[in-house]
């Protein structure tokens, strides 16, 4: 019902792309009006792509310090053998169904960030998830640090700005003056009715101004809604791609798709769900198949980003809550720990080791004291790679970057 | 409305002389799943004092002979101790030469394969039993004459949240539901004490392992941070005393038990108090915590009332809680009665749930049954809640957090399919196992073998370096999962009782003529009177009428009563479309 708006939105994207590319290439400065706008816009036109692995991940078991007979002393079963590891240094190896890590680590693109943390540490996964995606822990702040963002970036709130892939909205893109575009399943994001409702049903769920609240917070949702709809669906059913983006599809080619259709978005938040990484209890099989899917899922989308000439445009930070307990349970499994192991990955990332590993006898309690606070990384992502300076609007104050992005 | 105002926070009961109608319709939103103008009646007709009792003692009413569950009889002693993983399965069956009750084959290919099959067959026979006893369990919830009972039992459900992916026994799943069935209006000490016992409860925090001298913490963690006090109210010292005290705690099949010999009896420290606890004495520390029966309240009251609960008003709730030791009618019949119940900010701000949202439109329209189409668990699945597999321990995150552009919209094509459903296009989800195993399942019927039906469909050659490690994987196993796969399924869909598919009988018509209606505009006030909890703008009111009227091709509705029909079922949808329906 509203696909004339979304020609003209694609048509405005390809005469932009026109402009821009063409005259660029003939040497001619863009220096006036609107063009020369759109080329700044394209220039800045960066993407934050944010992907969450709930549930804990083990760190110790992705990037394994297998040089570290601490580590095999603390798991004497869980501890993965250095001739099954995929070795990147002589300190490190991947799990080995980490391939995809594997290649990005050794085409330099690939930033693994030890001893990631916070001071006093929650061992809960919903408070520490809730820290995270706040940027603010303890604190029970009510927006996200990438909604801030997005508030601070773009305080005009364009629509589609941000994007959270998932079946519910995360804290993390919470904004006060964005509606995050919220999805899972594009062809479910559909509107069906009768050619007859057409009309008044665009009456109804739109806009008016009465109301309580909450039936005002309804209203603001419809209209993003009614305006993103069929937008989305073209974009993810025209999208087409060679690459293997791997036995789980939890939102990266989704995240292709939106982007290889021009939308506007600059910040798109991702979720392997369901608290997976929880792994209290056997946890070799399924956690090898985790990190597997989520090495092949990233290295394939960046390499799709390759393919379609965006591969400058584009950043990932993957992250989870916290890291699990040195020491191995007694069930083959690991609980509730501090310090993590976080990465960023991306063509304009400059690929090695950031953070200083933490010890693995030198322990609060049993858990690793963590080296690098994660509002540094934050800190990283919107000043290197976002290129906004007001890191204290969106974190509360200022954090030392990493200098992960070249 | 500034007397309602003024009710804010103020828990006095509500005078006969300030009940109507809107308000009875506000309690029967709140405390059960909404009604028809007819039962919305019933109750404006009676005191609030007796309204409330109608709803909160409803061991007087009739039950209506709701039927029990019907088990497909998939289950069998040999699943009793089902193997964590697949790969864990086929280990015991290569070093035993059996698992699951299913012997290793002792020559010829794929020798394992008959363990794997079983492993998946359970897997997905206890799945769809699940999905039977959700849909069971939502037509109680239409059906039954005790709304209050099943809307508590939801709410225990989301709070002691225990899901059946990884408890997978459908069989627990139903016990944990006849526990919050008959305890869930009960006394909370009763109800925590016989949670932590439950069966489904301890596989799915891993009771199991936790043992003396290598306690687990998963349980000693929840029960204090989602369960009972908080987060912020315990150190991790106290997580670790508690886990000490529940080891040990475990159970034999459907029955609790204690293995004395794993559980650790000697002292613990636990929340300032000294003492050889055992689980239940954890619990009892537990709830003579003031900030326990704070929790508890400020949860029940954020599901039946609003979101915004001053300290104030969380501390004396819980004082009632508390000074009636944990019993829960005291409390929810003094919630209900509160002048602060029927307090503006407290009415029409409710965003219903999924299956709230879902059983309230079938007793609207008068539906005495949960349909069969559209599926229930696809549906419930689509608007954000699968009853029996919360998202995570933590339940549903109520409120703002169902709705996201696209919950929206699929709530008002739920509405489409409940009343105009689409038949020619409905697939039983039973009875569909998805793309991939549908697509080795022709290819083995056309008579291609196992290791070319389930190799990968994607045999681009030039993207060869491309493949994905987990496609790789998988080439190597000895056996094959994804005909296991299959073959689980196949005999899973052979063996679980059919659901039966048919679509919502009612009649808007016969709903709507007894007002005996002049005109389109009094049709379209009838309909809203009957839908909608807040008011509808009026531009959109006008654009309904108009809709109406042409759909009619009259405004007049006696010329028209014998074409209705679908013109109203067009209407109910763009009425359960707007934001507004949404509330209650």
């Amino acid at each position: 019902m509203t696909s004339h708006s979304c020609d003209v939105a694609r048509r405005e994207v390809l005469r932009l792309g026109l402009y821009a590319g063409g005259l660029a290439a003939l040497g001619v400065p863009m220096s006036f009006g609107g063009i020369a706008r759109a080329a700044e816009a394209a220039a800045s036109g960066r993407i934050l792509v944010v992907v969450e692995l709930s549930g804990a991940n083990d760190g110790l078991n992705t990037v394994v310090p297998y040089r570290d007979d601490d580590y095999y002393r603390a798991r004497p079963r869980l501890g993965i053998r250095a001739d099954k590891l995929r070795k990147v240094d002589d300190a490190f190896g991947f799990q080995s169904g980490m391939a995809g890590f594997e290649r990005l680590y050794k085409e330099g693109r690939l930033a693994i960030v030890h001893g990631v943390g916070y001071d006093q540490p929650s061992f809960s996964h919903f408070s520490s998830m809730a820290y995270w995606h706040t940027g603010a822990p303890n604190s029970g702040a009510a927006y996200g640090w990438l909604g801030r963002l997005a508030d601070g970036m773009d305080p005009a709130g364009t629509a589609d700005y941000l994007v959270n892939i998932d079946s519910h909205q995360s804290l993390a893109v919470r904004a006060r003056s964005h509606v995050p575009l919220v999805f899972d399943d594009p062809d479910k994001f559909l509107r069906t009715a009768a050619f007859e409702e057409e009309s008044a049903l665009r009456a109804v769920v739109t806009s008016r101004d009465v109301g309580n609240p909450t039936q005002r917070f309804l209203l603001e949702v419809a209209d993003s809604a009614q305006n993103a709809e069929p937008r989305l669906r073209q974009a993810c059913a025209e999208y087409r791609t060679p690459v293997d983006y791997g036995l789980v599809h939890f939102g990266l080619d989704k995240v292709a798709a939106l982007i290889s259709a021009g939308f506007p978005t600059r910040i798109y938040y991702v979720a392997f769900r369901n608290n997976a990484f929880d792994t209290h209890v056997q946890q070799s099989d399924v956690h090898a198949r985790l990190l597997t899917y989520t090495s092949d899922h990233i290295a394939a989308f960046l390499h799709d980003m390759d393919r379609i000439g965006r591969d400058d445009d584009v950043c990932v930070m993957a992250f989870s809550e916290f890291g699990r307990r040195v020491a191995e349970n007694a069930n083959l499994g690991t609980d509730h720990g501090t310090a993590g192991t976080l990465f960023i990955a991306g063509k304009r990332v400059k690929g090695g080791h950031y953070g200083k590993m933490p010890s693995l006898v030198d322990l609060d309690d049993g858990n690793m004291r963590y080296t690098t606070d994660f509002r540094r990384v934050y800190a990283t992502l919107i000043r290197e790679w976002m290129n906004h300076s007001d890191v204290s609007a969106v974190l509360g104050r200022d954090f030392e970057g990493l200098g992960v992005i070249g | 409305m500034t007397s309602e105002d003024a009710w804010v926070d103020d828990l006095a009961p509500i005078k006969p002389a300030d009940w109507n109608r809107a308000r009875a319709r506000h309690l029967l939103n709140r405390a059960g799943f909404g009604g028809t103008p007819e039962d919305i009646d019933r109750l404006a007709a009676m005191t609030p004092a007796a309204a409330v009792e109608r709803l909160v003692d409803y061991e007087d009413e009739r039950t209506g002979a709701l039927p029990a569950f019907e088990h497909s009889g998939v289950y069998d002693a040999t699943l009793q101790v089902f193997p964590p993983s697949r790969p864990a399965a086929t280990r015991k069956a290569e070093t035993t030469g059996e698992a699951i009750g299913v012997r290793v084959k002792p020559g010829g290919t794929r020798r394992v394969q008959p363990v794997v099959d079983r492993f998946f067959f359970w897997l997905r026979a206890t799945a769809l039993e699940t999905r039977r006893v959700a849909a069971w369990w939502a037509d109680r919830m239409v059906a039954t004459d005790r709304p209050l009972q099943e809307k508590m039992a939801l709410f225990w459900h989301g709070h002691f949240a225990t899901g059946a992916d990884k408890v997978r026994d459908y069989r627990k799943m139903l016990v944990q539901l006849e526990l919050f069935h008959q305890k869930g209006t009960g006394n909370f000490r009763e109800l925590l004490v016989s949670v932590a016992k439950d069966p489904a409860m301890l596989v799915f925090l891993d009771a199991g392992q936790n043992v003396k001298g290598a306690p687990n913490e998963n349980f000693g963690r929840e029960v204090m941070e989602l369960f009972t006090m908080g987060v912020g109210n315990y150190s991790e010292t106290d997580i670790r005393e508690a886990a000490r005290a529940f080891t040990g705690w475990s159970n034999d099949d459907l029955r609790f038990k204690v293995e004395e010999a794993k559980h650790d009896a000697s002292e613990k420290v636990f929340l300032g108090k000294r003492g050889n606890f055992d689980g239940v004495e954890i619990l009892n520390v537990i709830l003579a915590q003031e900030v326990t029966a704070n929790f508890i309240v400020g949860k029940i009251y954020r599901y039946f009332v609003r979101d915004d609960l001053s300290p104030d008003l969380q501390k004396r709730i819980g004082a009632i809680l508390r000074e009636n030791d944990y019993e829960l009618k005291p409390l929810l019949r003094t919630i209900f009665l509160s002048r602060d119940f029927y307090s503006e900010p407290s009415v029409g701000t409710r965003i219903k749930g999924p299956v709230d949202l879902i059983v309230s439109m079938c007793r609207e329209l008068g539906v005495k049954r949960l349909p069969g189409v559209p599926d229930f668990n696809s549906s419930c699945g689509e608007l954000g809640q699968v009853l029996l597999n919360p998202p995570t321990v933590a339940g549903w995150a109520q409120g703002r957090a169902w709705i996201t552009p696209g919950m929206l919209l699929a709530r008002g094509n739920l509405a489409r399919q409940m009343l105009l459903p689409d038949m020619i296009n409905f697939v039983d989800p039973n009875l569909d196992p998805g793309a991939q195993i549908r697509e080795v399942n022709n290819r083995i019927l056309r008579g291609m073998s196992v290791t070319a039906a389930t190799s990968e469909e994607n045999p681009g050659a030039a993207m060869a370096e491309e493949r994905a490690m987990a496609n790789v994987l998988a080439d190597k196993e000895d056996f094959n999962t994804r005909y296991g796969s299959l073959n689980g399924w196949r005999e899973a869909v052979r063996r679980v009782k059919p659901t039966l598919r048919v679509p919502a009988q009612f009649s808007l018509t016969a709903l709507v003529l007894p007002a005996q209606p002049k005109t389109t505009t009094e049709v379209v006030d009838i309909m809203l009177g009957r839908f909608l909890s807040v008011p509808l703008a009026e531009k959109s009111r006008l654009a309904l009428i108009d809709f109406l009227d042409n759909e009619l091709g009259t405004a007049d509705v006696e010329r028209a009563t014998t074409y209705m029909e679908d013109p109203l079922r067009l209407l109910a949808h763009l009425i359960m479309s707007t934001p507004e329906y949404q509330l209650a």
